[in-house]
């Protein structure tokens, strides 16, 4: 493939970023329901009603969601290419950072996929939605250490960058191993089903959650960036020299 | 750990700075907000049930905490006088001191298991009422926070006993106890909220 070509499917990959970010946010979140979203303390019958009352939505929501989240892959897959410059002949942070990118996909996909399949079948056993909320829900809040291990190899790999115009600034490295653990009291939502902790509350979700887009839409930022500096021709080269084999040009 | 590693820059520093490495500081900064806002659902939630969480929180066994403060406390001097010890060329005492400080943070940690311990054996978990679900949400958390600060203090103290500080190369040694003191001063938080305040 010759330069121009492959720097321009960097440069959607990266831009699949602010992409996943905004339907992310409108189809699981808005149309999903879950801004803000169901009680792990409310009632089968009043989770029921939920989806009852809210079927068209909710199914359109999670459905396209699954399509979506996708959007997450080529993003890490630009991610991946962009650290494994930095890191040289083995690129072991990026192939992390690949597999906790892939593996966070099917994370968020599957929350979807619980929420979805409840709304499948309107005339199902209340017990029923309450079990496959609660599964969609447990699914995407006790399973974030893939994302986690991402995103500190996506810092490890930023702060061992020691060119010029690093890819990303030392501070957005470590806002991002924060961010990271910022998950921790996710796990919570295991064992609570009141209070901040819980998978509706404060502390599990929405401060969390919020520390994840956040991380991602500044990366996406810094990796837009630095495939447009390269598309200038303004790039400083990796002080590593070679690349990863079958790793970018 | 590449904090620990990293080079220093005499250039770079000005006679009014942060200690340690500059970038780590947004760390610590986000970490204090997380704890503010752990706080803030605290206090939000007591609002609700005041008697609740009075009667509970007689149930804690203050002696506990106390010690674990002092335990803290001394650990975090230990870890000032290793670094007074390195910038005033006396770089051989610091690993002394860096194990005091690691002997201490064992400690906290060997006490909060015998604390949850007495709780557990008392049928009390986090699920018990609200007021105990703060008390090992945010003490676990804390927890956790300790046993990292410990093993960066390992870290310091290979570091230090590999002579790699010296009076013009104390950054990783600062970035590390700019950390143990955060840990430090969010349990003095902890404590006071939920050991202390009626």
């Amino acid at each position: 493939m010759d330069e121009k070509t492959s720097l321009r499917y960097q440069l959607i990959s990266a831009w699949c970023g602010p992409a996943f970010l905004v339907t992310f946010v409108f189809f699981w979140g808005f149309l999903g329901h879950n801004l803000p979203n169901p009680s792990p303390a409310s009632s089968a019958a009043d989770l029921t009603t939920r989806y009852l009352n809210n079927l068209g939505e909710i199914r359109l929501g999670f459905i396209v969601s699954m399509i979506t989240v996708c959007l997450y892959l080529p993003w890490t897959a630009v991610l991946s290419a962009q650290m494994a410059r930095i890191e040289g002949n083995f690129p072991v942070l990026s192939f992390l950072q690949l597999l906790g990118g892939g593996l966070t996909v099917m994370v968020v996909s599957f929350s979807a996929m619980f929420w979805a399949v409840a709304a499948f079948r309107p005339d199902r056993d209340p017990a029923s939605f309450q079990l496959l909320t609660d599964m969609g829900w447990l699914c995407i809040d006790l399973q974030y250490a893939c994302t986690t291990l991402q995103m500190v190899a996506a810092a490890l790999a930023g702060l061992a960058d020691k060119r010029k115009l690093p890819l990303f600034p030392r501070w957005v490295c470590y806002l991002t191993i924060w961010c990271g653990i910022s998950f921790f009291p996710a796990s919570l939502t295991g064992v609570l089903k009141t209070g901040p902790f819980a998978w509706n509350g404060a502390l599990s979700y929405y401060i969390p959650y919020f520390c994840w887009l956040c991380w991602y839409s500044t990366a996406s930022i810094y990796m837009i960036k630095e495939v447009r500096r390269r598309m200038h021709g303004a790039d400083v080269p990796a002080t590593s020299g070679r690349l990863a084999h079958g790793m970018g040009t | 750990m590449s904090a620990i590693a990293a080079t220093p820059d005499a250039a770079e520093y000005s006679t009014r700075r942060l200690p340690g490495d500059q970038d780590v500081w947004i760390f610590i900064i986000a970490e204090l907000l997380m704890f503010g806002a752990f706080f803030i659902a605290y206090i939000v939630n007591r609002a609700g049930e005041v008697d609740l969480f009075n009667a509970s929180q007689l149930t804690l066994d203050r002696s506990f905490g106390v010690v674990n403060t002092l335990l803290l406390v001394t650990s975090s001097w230990a870890v000032v006088e290793a670094a007074a010890a390195v910038r005033g060329n006396r770089a051989a005492l610091a690993p002394c001191y860096l194990l005091i400080a690691i002997g201490l943070g064992v400690a906290f940690i060997v006490v909060k298991f015998f604390e949850y311990s007495a709780k557990f054996e008392a049928g009390l978990s986090m699920t018990t009422n609200t007021f105990y679900m703060f008390y090992f949400c945010l003490t676990m958390i804390h927890l956790a926070h300790v046993v990292v600060g410990t093993i960066i203090l390992i870290v310091m103290w290979t570091n230090a006993r590999n002579g790699n500080y010296a009076a013009a190369h104390t950054k990783g040694l600062e970035t590390g106890a700019s950390y143990w003191h955060m840990v430090d001063l969010l349990w003095i938080f902890l404590f006071a909220l939920l050991y202390l305040l009626r």
